[in-house]
């Protein structure tokens, strides 16, 4: 079990299409505590995800600084950040991003081929994470023949697999029924309360929101407002 | 699980693509190995001839026009210690057809007395040899035409000739020759057929080429020089030419047709390398997010480059062995013995073309996989993350 702390200081991003300059990110600053479940809002174009991948070591900031843990990203090359990523961040993404020609449990082993370990090791590994997202019967199952609840449950067990500090997640339930959603939802409040992760949750949905412990809200680049909610417990959430 | 297991997973994503790649493959590689065989099998037989040390002296315009057989005895006046030559043999082209069939044997009518020695690769033992001098209808048969009609040794064969004046003349095999060199050959004795030709009224001794056995290279050279000064500017002017260059008259008769091959080799492997180079860019381009992920989640550049290569090299060599191992086993178990292409009587497959079809699968998976794998190692993940497939 383990988390990492996470602080933007003055974190800017800017994306360059044909000599433009396109501001995305205007000196953000925040400090997400280890162990905590914060959820990232706003309007589309207000640099959520953009703010997901620095933190994800996916992109580099244009200026500022990007800490995880004790990785100071914006300090790394390409190829540390790639190792780095594969050791302490897990992601799970809107379109749940499957291998559709792999089971499920070889599409939650993919992140372990990276590691050195055992053949046990790594069926061990597996059989654990889709245990946690109650997916223990269905670990020879491809991709199209899951629902898309399950298919979710599928990348988080994938973004669990390695144990990582933190887990990135970019609308998770973006493609989900409201009843779906709130079980992966509920997935994820285990997975902070429980094993003790750091999530960062980017949603349009409220209710979503309603999970974390805090809602940063992002409008055009720079922090609008962070509030801290009131805490949904699991049981509650499954209730 | 392993990545080359993903590789094979990923062959399975769109099967019909997939497998339409493979036959895509697969026909012109078998193609190539059977048209790189071919080749290969003249070169071997050009080697084997060489070997031979026999040079071939013609008239210098064209082997139909004939030369006296007079010019033997001059030709070997040209060497009367024999330092250069061993011996020297007439040859006259009969052209007989079975009766009733409408394929030619190459049939010829050879000196009896030195056809043993300038043909020493027919493997004649003395008793063949005694029996050729004995019997004046003696034929020495390549195995190739004795298996075509069933015919044994001691049988007596009749073939009609397709020059004038027709002669159908009567033949006792002596010996059947297995050296693949002569497999289609028929040579009976010279002194029979010009017998037979002056009882049917053409009293002319006349060859279309001799052949001379020499004792090394640079005697075959010397004496290649020598002959042909001796005759020019006479009524009976000669061309030399060793065996091969003679046998390429005959075979380029039909055509470049080594050249012809190489180049429908060439072909076949631009056509399938743009047809890998397609299938790759498609496969990468639907799988531009999902790639993304695959960095997502820790895997290095080149590791990303490995999987999308490895991927196209797993197709080259899945369809070329498709290609290759029927045809190998094909030729292997049938291997056209009716080929009746000049020397060539078997179309074996040769290792040199199965292996050369293997590397030359790599080699267009390499380039076929090369691009689309650079570009996924180049891929920005983020913007992998956002495309649309």
């Amino acid at each position: 079990m383990s988390a990492a702390e996470i602080e933007c200081i003055d974190v800017r991003k800017v994306y360059r299409k044909d000599r433009i300059a396109i501001p995305v990110l205007d000196g953000l600053n925040l400090r997400i505590a280890a162990g905590e479940f914060v959820t990232l809002m706003g309007p589309s174009g207000s640099g959520k995800s953009t703010l997901l991948h620095l933190i994800g070591g996916l992109d580099s900031p244009t200026g500022g600084s990007v800490r995880v843990g004790d990785a100071q990203l914006e300090r790394m090359s390409e190829r540390e950040l790639t190792a780095w990523r594969s050791r302490h961040v897990g992601f799970i993404f809107q379109m749940y991003h499957l291998v559709p020609v792999l089971t499920a449990a070889q599409n939650v082993e993919l992140p372990l081929l990276l590691f050195k370990m055992s053949a046990a090791e790594r069926r061990e590994r597996v059989a654990t994470a889709l245990k946690i997202v109650g997916l223990s019967d269905r670990t020879d199952h491809r991709p199209n023949q899951l629902s898309g609840g399950q298919e979710q449950r599928v990348a988080i067990a994938r973004a669990l697999v390695t144990d990582p500090d933190v887990i990135l997640a970019d609308e998770p339930t973006g493609d989900l029924d409201a009843r779906t959603s709130e079980e992966i939802l509920t997935l994820l409040n285990l997975l902070n309360t429980e094993f003790g992760k750091t999530i960062l949750m980017v949603t349009h949905d409220p209710k979503a929101a309603a999970h974390g412990q805090r809602t940063i809200h992002l409008e055009k680049g720079v922090l609008e407002r962070d509030e801290v909610m009131p805490r949904k417990t699991v049981a509650a959430a499954s209730a | 699980m392993t990545i080359s297991y993903v590789l094979m997973q990923n062959l399975r994503r769109n099967r019909l693509r997939t497998g339409l790649t493979l036959v895509a493959f697969a026909l012109p590689m078998a193609i190539f190995v059977a048209a790189i065989s071919f080749v290969v099998a003249l070169v071997e037989l050009s080697a084997a001839s060489q070997k031979e040390l026999r040079l071939a002296v013609h008239q210098k315009t064209t082997i139909t026009n004939m030369l006296p057989e007079a010019l033997r005895r001059k030709i070997e006046a040209l060497d009367p210690d024999r330092q250069r030559l061993t011996a020297v043999c007439g040859m006259r082209w009969f052209g007989g057809r079975v009766p009733g069939e409408q394929n030619t044997i190459t049939s010829l009518a050879a000196d009896a007395d030195t056809f043993p020695i300038v043909y020493s690769d027919t493997n004649l033992t003395d008793a063949d040899v005694a029996e050729w001098m004995r019997e004046r209808r003696a034929a020495v048969v390549g195995q190739a035409v004795a298996e075509r009609y069933g015919w044994k040794v001691g049988d007596l064969r009749t073939l009609t000739s397709t020059v004038p004046p027709y002669l159908s003349l009567e033949f006792k095999i002596v010996k059947i020759v297995d050296n693949p060199t002569r497999q289609n050959f028929f040579y009976f004795r010279r002194d029979y057929l010009q017998e037979s030709r002056k009882a049917a009224g053409s009293d002319d001794p006349l060859c279309n080429v001799f052949w001379i056995k020499c004792r090394s290279a640079e005697a075959l050279r010397s004496l290649q020089k020598d002959i042909d000064a001796t005759f020019a500017h006479t009524p009976d002017e000669t061309k030399s030419e060793d065996e091969n260059a003679f046998a390429a008259n005959f075979i380029q008769a039909a055509g470049n047709i080594p050249g012809l091959m190489q180049a429908m080799a060439l072909v076949v492997v631009v056509i399938i390398a743009l047809v890998a180079g397609n299938t790759m860019m498609m496969s990468f381009r639907e799988r531009t997010r999902e790639l993304g992920v695959f960095k997502a989640i820790g895997f290095p550049r080149l590791r990303v480059f490995i999987i999308v290569l490895g991927e196209s090299l797993m197709l080259a060599l899945i369809g070329a062995l498709l290609g290759v191992l029927p045809t190998v086993t094909m030729l292997t178990l049938f291997p056209l013995p009716r080929l009746n292409f000049g020397p060539i009587t078997q179309l074996r497959i040769s290792p040199v073309a199965v292996v050369g079809s293997l590397i030359i699968a790599l080699a267009v998976g390499i380039a076929a996989g090369l691009w689309p794998a650079y570009q996924a190692m180049r891929l920005r993940t983020t913007d992998a993350l956002r495309s649309v497939a």
